[in-house]
Formats: structure tokens, sequence, C-alpha cells
């Protein structure tokens, strides 16, 4: 594994961190305190440090260590854990999150030196009750604890709290630069009264995954150690040297004011992979010699082990774990972290067995072999595999909710409004991609919804409502659809305005008359925004289109319902994959098309007399006292020999984003089952109205229409010939 | 006098890379080892270097700023760099 994936590894763990520690930090401020929440926000933040120590982000390890270092407190119940400090908490949370994002290459480092300040204060504020003694403790005045009661010792100096690691980070960066800069690790004159040893050698694993001792060792000078010795008498000779294979040890030297956890904590990210040992004049750890590959038949490496080792060759840590506790550990690491890119092969074969299965099937038919129960078991396995193959995809949504907090704190501060979260169904999972293309558009809505949906808290008293608004963020499983809704309490949609808005820009004309519905799809028309000022959360118009465009790019649609006074809700209907859907198969002249089924709302076959003429070019129905317009497949797509008028074919209802309803006009309805979805992009070009293609169980390609797009377009040369021939 | 140049990121994946043309080089007299480039170093390379220092035939190293700094942080200045080859 190269070091680019172990890093990307690297920030996936971070995104969980920081999901597990934003949940944590929720749970604290609605009450729930217990050891097992702040331990798992402790739990994120270190996970963090250890990780950008290990590939040397600098600047956010800083920040973490900081950070760290009050919630260890936290946890220790040295500091209590109040409201303002909960709010501190989440504050250096939303940083440490940019902090991260900048390590990504994703932003500029966050300005953090007030912050970092504020979180030393509150840690150094709290912290003088109970202080850690060292191991060995001497007369040697703690340098950075002038000012704070004389340290009490306690029992197990390895559970103490890192009450005195309220380092500054000037003096911490001081520090670095000075073990940088020139000053020999054996050539300071300070002798050894007052300080502790410790002796670590680090083993093949710590180099292995992804994490680097050699920055450790920078971590702990950073921490006020001081490396005595690095023996490196186990060093072999080239020609028996395994670089896989951890050789050297390293003696170092701590004052008496750093405490063993804290020491610890640095080598806590590699567990096992190391041994260390503390305490004056201890022999260095042995060397762990790495197991042979399981390849390996013949013994090949240093120390001989059995042939049939089937363990991946990772050294036994220096006190094996009883079998007993091994199988608890297995057990325990029940996950696996795979490549995308073999995930979507996977994706890629299954669909390919979907078609084969399908085109058997075809064939057998053909061949008056129908209904064998080996067929039927092939189809029960082919679809048990194919939902299988896309579980593995499958996240939970609750990645993309968990960012809505930090969103709606910095809306609170924008803009003054308090907002209260209610989220249900997080666990909901849909596909990968869809949950990573699902956050921007969400953010826009949730932007949206708190400045321009909920009103100014006055404003909610005189409406009779709670001052504090309430954003509903749910996910839940319906069908084959994912279905996201984003409400807000707020004034609902001011339609008046709206329509007038979009009159006064000339994206309707004067006269117009428009549903309730159509009114409320206006606001997703490019540049409209009925916003008095132009803030920098929302007004300029160039939100919500880009909204129903990244739903619309993701095979799902957005809806609106909306109750003046009462609050508007956002209806995203999300596909649960972008690789099969479910589409209506349909026969038009020559040609086989398939029609997503999430569009279609129904089919009809029409009586005559409810077709109208409108114009000389377009033809409309009259459902139920609606009239929608219909469009002619076969003249959309070009096919030869389809049936040219309603009443001698069918017509399927389609629901459209930008021109409401249409109903296209296509010859039968052969089918209606899941097709594998192939990129027309991939293997020829982009082609309008159509968005993919795919292989029927005949073998044959069928094109699956882009209704969207096929009907605007329709619409709009229509409307062209129409003004022509006036 | 064979001479190896070592990467800009001296991981483990490079002292892997890299071992087979010291082991090459041994028995041709002391081995010139050119780490000017490095901007990074690991574990892996330190005990690399080190080993190449105590072979028969003995190594010189060119180190570059950051592997002069990463030797001094590790307690390996004098193993890496007193004496040319060792």
């Amino acid at each position: 594994m190269t070091s680019e994936e172990i890093q990307a590894i690297f920030f996936a763990e971070c995104e969980e961190s920081l999901a597990a520690a934003e949940t944590g930090l929720a749970a604290c401020q609605a009450g729930t305190q217990d050891d097992d929440t702040v331990n798992a926000v402790f739990r994120g933040v270190h996970s963090i440090k250890g990780g950008a120590g290990a590939f040397g982000f600098i600047a956010l390890q800083a920040f973490t260590h900081t950070f760290e270092t009050l919630l260890s407190d936290v946890r220790d119940g040295t500091v209590p854990l109040t409201e303002p400090l909960i709010e501190l908490l989440l504050r250096a949370l939303d940083t440490l999150s940019d902090h991260v994002a900048a390590a990504q290459g994703a932003g500029e480092t966050p300005e953090d030196v007030v912050l970092l300040a504020e979180l030393t204060a509150a840690q150094a504020a709290n912290a003088g009750g109970a202080v850690a003694s060292a191991p060995e403790p001497k007369t040697k005045p703690a340098k950075a604890a002038n000012d704070k009661p004389a340290p009490e010792p306690v029992a197990d100096a390895q559970d103490a709290p890192n009450a005195e690691l309220d380092i500054d980070l000037d003096a911490m960066l001081d520090d670095l630069a000075g073990a940088m800069g020139g000053s020999s690790p054996d050539s300071d004159d300070e002798d050894q009264e007052g300080r502790w040893e410790m002796r670590v050698r680090p083993h093949a694993g710590a180099m292995r995954n992804g994490s680097e001792p050699v920055l450790m060792l920078r971590e702990a000078i950073e921490l006020g150690g001081r490396c005595e010795l690095c023996d490196i008498s186990e060093v072999p000779p080239l020609d028996t040297i395994d670089p896989e294979t951890g050789y050297l040890g390293w003696h170092f030297s701590f004052p008496e004011d750093v405490t063993e956890t804290a020491v610890r904590d640095i080598f806590d990210f590699i567990g096992d992979e190391c041994d260390l040992v503390i305490g004056r004049g201890l022999a260095m750890p042995p060397v762990q010699l790495p197991e042979p590959k399981p390849e390996n038949v013949a013994p090949a490496g240093p120390a001989p082990a059995p042939a049939a080792v089937q363990e991946p060759p990772r050294p036994a840590p220096a006190t094996a774990p009883a079998p007993a506790a091994a199988a608890v550990a297995a057990a325990a690491n029940q996950t696996i972290r795979i490549e995308l890119g073999k995930l979507d092969r996977l994706i890629d074969a299954v669909g390919e067995l979907v078609i084969a299965q399908a085109m058997m099937a075809q064939r057998l038919v053909s061949e008056g072999v129908a209904a064998t129960e080996e067929l039927t078991i092939l189809e029960s396995l082919t679809r048990d595999i194919q939902e299988s193959a896309m579980s593995i995809r499958a996240q939970p949504i609750g990645s993309v909710f968990s960012r809505v907090p930090r969103i709606l704190r910095e809306l609170t501060q924008s803009t003054g409004k308090h907002v209260r979260l209610d989220v249900s169904g997080e666990s909901t999972e849909l596909d990968k991609t869809v949950i990573e293309r699902l956050g921007e558009p969400l953010t826009h809505l949730i932007r949206n919804a708190v400045d321009h949906g909920i009103e100014e808290s006055d404003q909610r008293v005189a409406a009779g409502k709670s001052p504090e608004g309430t954003l509903t963020l749910s996910a839940e499983h319906r069908s084959s659809r994912i279905v996201i809704r984003i409400a807000d309490d707020g004034r609902g949609i001011d339609r008046e305005r709206v329509l007038a808005k979009a009159i006064e820009k000339g994206l309707v004309p004067a006269d117009v008359q428009l549903s309730k519905e159509e009114i409320d799809q206006l606001i997703f028309a490019p540049g409209f925004s009925t916003a008095q000022t132009v803030s920098n959360i929302s007004g300029r118009g160039v939100g919500m289109d880009v909204v129903r465009q990244n739903v619309k790019d993701l095979g799902g649609r957005i809806t609106i319902e909306s109750e003046p006074g009462k609050g508007t809700a956002f209806i995203l209907t999300m596909p649960l994959t972008l690789a099969i859907s479910d589409g209506m198969v349909v026969n038009v002249g020559d040609q086989t098309l398939v029609i997503p089924l999430a569009s279609v709302v129904e089919s009809l076959r029409p009586d005559i007399e409810h077709v109208k003429g409108l114009g000389t070019q377009r033809a409309m129905i009259n459902v139920r006292g609606r009239f929608i317009p219909i469009i002619p497949l076969h003249a959309a797509v070009g096919a030869v020999g389809a049936a040219e008028t309603p009443d001698r074919g069918v017509l399927i209802v389609v629901e459209t984003e930008g021109a409401g309803r249409a109903a296209l006009l296509v010859d039968t309805i052969r089918d209606q089952r899941q097709v594998v979805i192939k990129s027309l992009d991939t293997h020829y070009r982009s082609v309008e109205g159509v968005a993919g293609a795919t292989i029927l169980g005949d073998g044959r390609v069928a094109l699956i229409i882009d209704v969207d797009g096929l009907v605007a377009r329709s619409l709009s040369a229509s409307a062209g010939q129409a003004q022509e021939a006036a | 006098m064979p001479t190896i140049t070592l990467p800009s990121r001296c991981d483990r994946a490079a002292a892997e890379a890299v071992l087979p043309s010291m082991i090459a080089s041994l028995g041709s007299g002391p081995l010139h080892i050119d780490a000017r480039e490095c901007t990074q170093i690991g574990q892996a390379m330190l005990q690399l270097l080190v080993s190449a220092r105590r072979s028969k035939g003995g190594a010189t190293i060119l180190p570059s700023p950051v592997l002069h700094d990463i030797a001094r942080l590790a307690g390996l200045e004098s193993d890496l760099f007193d004496g040319g080859a060792a």
C-alpha cells in the first residue's frame, strides 16, 4: 500500500472521528455526559492527533494536542463539563474539521491562536485539583506548573490526568524548532536528576500501518523528552536485514513534569506495535522478528515458524494474548477497508451478471423452456448477489447529517437565529457516491431554510410560535428510493412574492396562471431570489437551481411542500444506487426504450375525446381536469413505424422538474424491471435527452430516456414551431 | 566507488527498493550514499543506513538537511555521519 493510500485511509478515519466527536458533544449538550460519551469525544480527537503526527501535519497535530489535553481533563473529571465549555469544545471541533480539510488541501489552515488560548485557559483554570506525578518524582519544580498548586501524587500514574500538559503553542513550537534546529540529544549538559526514563522499540507493524516511529520521537521531544541513546546493536548486516523489521530502540529521558500517560499517549497510536518500558536502568525491549509470510512455505525469515501459518505477518506482541483474548480481539475487528475501485469492479460484474441472467431467461423462453425451477433459483440468487453488492457500497446517511450541527452553529452566529435540530433516520443507508454528493445540496437547503424560512425570534413570538426555530431532517427507505426531508417551521413560501418576482425577472409571463406547486418550483429557476438583501448565506439566487441540478444529476427529484405560516419542507427522492435502476421498458416503433420508473406517475390509454389540439403543433390530454402536453416519443428519438396518435398507443404520464407533467406517447409497455445503467458519456458521448443505455435480456441495447431533458427539449421545440407557424 | 542516490521520500517502500542495490554493492569498496534530495525519512531507511555504515566496506552518506535533523533527533548523528565511511 502506498503512502498516499494510507493517507487517504487516515483522512477517511478523520471523517469518522470528527463525526463521532460531533455526535458525542451533541449528546453532552443534550445532557448525556457519561464516561462513554466523553470518552468517545476524546478518542475521536486523539486518533486524529495520532495520524496527524504520523503524517507530519504539524498544525493539525499541534491543535489536536491542545484540544486533547483539555478533553483528557474533562474525561478525568478535573475540568467540569459546563454549558460554556461544551460550546467551546464544539467551536474547537469546527476548527479541527477545518484543520483536517486544510491538511487535505481543501482550504486554508484556520487561524486558531485565539481558540488555542481559550482551550489552554479553560484547562488551566480548572486543572489545579489533581495533578499527575511522574513515575519517579524529584524535587525539581515543574517548568509549566509554577503558578499552580503543588502537585499531589496520585496512586496510579498511568491513569493520571495530563494536567500539566497545558503547553502553550509557542513554547511547543519553540521546543520543536530547538529539536530540529541543532541540539544534539546527547549534547545536553542537564544531568539525569529530575528526569525519568523510557525505552521504546517499535516493531515492524509500526512502520507498516501508516504510522512512522520517527515522527513519534519528534513528538516525544516536543513534550520535553531527550534522546539519550539509540540502540543500533540489533541492526543486522545488509545481506540479512529485513526492511520490514524494527531493529532500532530508543532510550529517552523526560523531565518530571511530563506524565507517563502523556508519553504513552504518543505511542498509543501504534498500540501493540511497539514495546515500551518505563523505569530507571531497565533493559531495552528485544527486537520482535516477523513471522514468515504465508506464501513463504520454506522458512525464509530469520525466525522459523510453522509452514501452515495463515495469519498475516504481524509480529507477536511482547506479551502474547491468551487464545481467548485473541479470539475476542478478532471478533471485535469485523470491518475491513476496501479500495473503491475494487468495489466498483464488483458492481460492474454484478451488473453483467444481471444482464446475462436476463439474456438466459429470454433465450430459454424463446426455446420453449419457461418457468423452470432452476431459473427461479438463479433469479433469486442473482438478486441476492446484486443486493449484497449494492449494500457494500451503502453508507448511513448519518455521515451527511452529522455535518449539520456545525452548519447550524455558523448560521446562528451569522443570523442570530436559534434553531433546534431534530434528526431521524440517520441510519438509513444509500450509495456512497450519492452520500458524498448530497452534502452540497443539503447545505444549500439548510442555509436557505434558516435564512429565508425561519423567522426572527420576535416575529416567531408574535406569530405564536416558540422563539427557537426547528429544523427537521429525516431519511427513510421507501420502496426502492430514499426519501430525505428537510423541513422548517418557519414562515412558509410567500407565493405572491415569488410569482411577482418571477414575473419581474421575466421568468414567466405577467398573465400566467400557475398552481401552488408550479409557483413553488419557480424558486429553482436559475437566478431566482426573493431575498431583499444578498447575504453571504443565501439570496444570490445561485443556490436553489444548483441544488435541483445536483439532485437531478444523482438521479433524484426534489419537491416542495409549503404552508404559509407553518413552514416549508424540501423532499429529496434519491435512488439507492446509481448503477442499477428500476425502469419501464416500452416499445416505440422499431425501438425499445427505458423510462426511469422514478419519473413515471401513471400510464393510460386515452379516449380520443380527452385529447385536445393546442395550436397546430401540440396535443394535450385532459387527465382528471388537468391538461398535460403529449410528447410523441417516436418523434423525439426518430423511431420508425410507431403509433402517431394517442388513441393508437399508450401514454406514460411523467413528472419533470422543470416542465411539470407530460405524457409520453409510446406504442406498448413491454416490461417493468431493473436495468443496469451504462453511461453513454463513457462508452460513446453525451446525447441530449438520453440518460444512458442498458442491455436487455435479448442482448439488444436500449436507451434510457432522460425524462427532464427530453420533455424540456420537446416542449421548447414545439413552442418554437408554433411561433414560426404564427 | 558505488553510489546510490536516495529518493526524496525515504519511507519503508523506498528502503525495500534500494536494499538490493546496496547488497549488490557489497564487496566493491565503500558505498557512497547521496541523500541530498531526501525530504522525508522513516525508521526503515534509517536502519538501512546504519547497516550500510556498519557493513564491511562501510558507507559515506551525503545528507540533506532533513536527514541530518532527523538523525540528530533520533540519536543517530554520530552513527551515520562521524568519520566518513565506518
